[in-house]
């Protein structure tokens, strides 16, 4: 197999780049070929549009159940920006208030709103798609298929919390398949290299640790105790504790999302 | 309102323009998937995959670049056919045994079209096209084979695959018009 392609050959790749009927290395080749040649980019979008009338000639009504799960997800589900950033790097000017504790109450709110205002600055100053490196982008899709996969479960539900200062997690969880995808809102990182450490409180036993949140990286938490009554988010010292060592600074009951009894 | 309107309000965290851009885009998304993937459970979790990458990713989308449908298709198109790769790749060989003795992909095509009138033309154009032209075309898009894996199953050169692919694509465009 060749890896070295000519400039005509190149261009012959045009066709089955629009049917993404290239291999890898190919593809990535041609993309990189396609940023340089305005004339290419112009027939790959023709090509493109073509392929598109294909799909066109497919479309079947998607299940009911589907819009429900896809709608709740957006919920909890975080935006990237036009950089590729998540957003709540792009905020990162946000005053921060210590007072934490008080008046944290969970309610159903959709997260990504408070950033949108963020998010066109930033895609008006990125109007260019910017590059990720591949290992980005593998592991958002990696975190993509897990959250589908979650979400795919016939009971998976969402719920998210937070406090006045905006300080939260959100939820997506499956009771039956006793997993849940926990994303952290607003957190910040602790001072001191110390972190944010996720807890899984349980009826009359010691909470459990579910990892360490990063961002709003989402955590995918699997093999949950079904009559776990709440999850809970402490600042712990660098690398984590056994068992918690500070006040929760945010903890959401799962009883909404088929937990506990 | 437009989709592409709509991915520009999505990209700034708008729900409701999600919903609406839902309501435009799942059918084509599913189906497509579905004709790519064809399990039905994968190709559920696929078409979601993707109808969450679009809220999460909406901010990519440049207008620039092309139509909003075009890129949710062609986002979708992309995640199906790795999804059925990685089946490929896994070994599930009877899959491909399956397929191999069922014939030319148009036969597959044929025999699931449902009536509607695109479905209609983009078949009639698909029967305009020869044969090579056909099955370079929807055993690429329809089936997810790379074109050095169609040149191998209709014992072309690669060259051939790659203009029959071209010429395909083409023709369809003069026979289905410019207008979506």
């Amino acid at each position: 197999m060749t890896t070295l392609f000519r400039r005509s050959e190149l261009h012959s790749l045009a066709a089955p780049y629009a049917l993404d009927a290239l291999e890898p290395h190919e593809h990535k080749r041609f993309e990189k070929h396609l940023r340089r040649c305005d004339s290419c980019a112009a027939e790959v979008r023709a090509l493109r549009e073509d392929a598109v009338r294909l799909a066109w000639s497919t479309a079947a009504p998607a299940p009911a159940a589907m819009r429900d799960r896809v709608l709740m997800a957006v919920r909890t589900t975080p935006q990237e920006t036009a950089s590729g950033e998540p957003q709540a790097r792009a905020r990162a000017e946000r005053p921060q208030s210590r007072a934490r504790r008080s008046g944290f109450s969970p309610f159903l709110i959709p997260l990504a709103s408070t950033t949108a205002a963020a998010a066109l600055v930033v895609a008006a100053l990125f109007g260019v798609q910017a590059a990720r490196t591949q290992d980005q982008l593998d592991q958002e899709r990696a975190q993509a298929r897990e959250i589908a996969h979650v979400l795919a479960a016939p009971d998976a539900r969402a719920t998210a919390g937070r406090d006045a200062n905006g300080q939260g997690i959100s939820v997506v969880a499956s009771a039956s398949e006793r997993t849940a995808v926990v994303t952290g809102a607003g957190l910040g990182t602790p001072s001191n290299g110390r972190v944010h450490q996720l807890w899984l409180m349980l009826p009359e036993v010691k909470p459990r640790s579910l990892g360490l949140l990063d961002g709003d990286t989402p955590l995918i938490a699997t093999g949950l105790d079904t009559n776990a009554t709440s999850l809970a988010v402490t600042v712990e010292p660098s690398g984590g504790s056994a068992q918690p060592t500070t006040a929760p600074v945010v903890q959401l009951a799962l009883e909404s999302v088929g937990f506990g009894e | 309102m437009e989709a592409d309107e709509l991915l520009v309000l999505v990209a700034g965290g708008d729900q409701k323009a999600f919903e609406e851009l839902y309501g435009l885009v799942s059918g084509p998304v599913f189906g497509l998937v579905r004709r790519v993937v064809r399990d039905p459970a994968q190709s559920e979790e696929v078409a979601q995959e993707v109808l969450l990458e679009l809220w999460r990713s909406a901010a990519r989308y440049d207008p620039g670049r092309g139509s909003a449908l075009s890129w949710v298709l062609t986002l979708a198109h992309r995640r199906a056919v790795d999804r059925v790769r990685s089946a490929r790749a896994a070994g599930e060989r009877e899959l491909r045994v399956a397929r191999r003795s069922n014939g030319p992909a148009f036969d597959q095509v044929a025999e699931e079209v449902e009536a509607g009138l695109e479905r209609e033309w983009v078949r009639r154009c698909l029967d305009r096209l020869t044969a090579l032209q056909r099955q370079s075309v929807t055993l690429a898009y329809y089936d997810g084979y790379t074109y050095r894996e169609v040149a191998e199953r209709l014992s072309l050169p690669l060259g051939t695959v790659k203009t029959r692919m071209r010429d395909g694509l083409t023709r369809l465009r003069d026979c289905l018009g410019g207008v979506a």
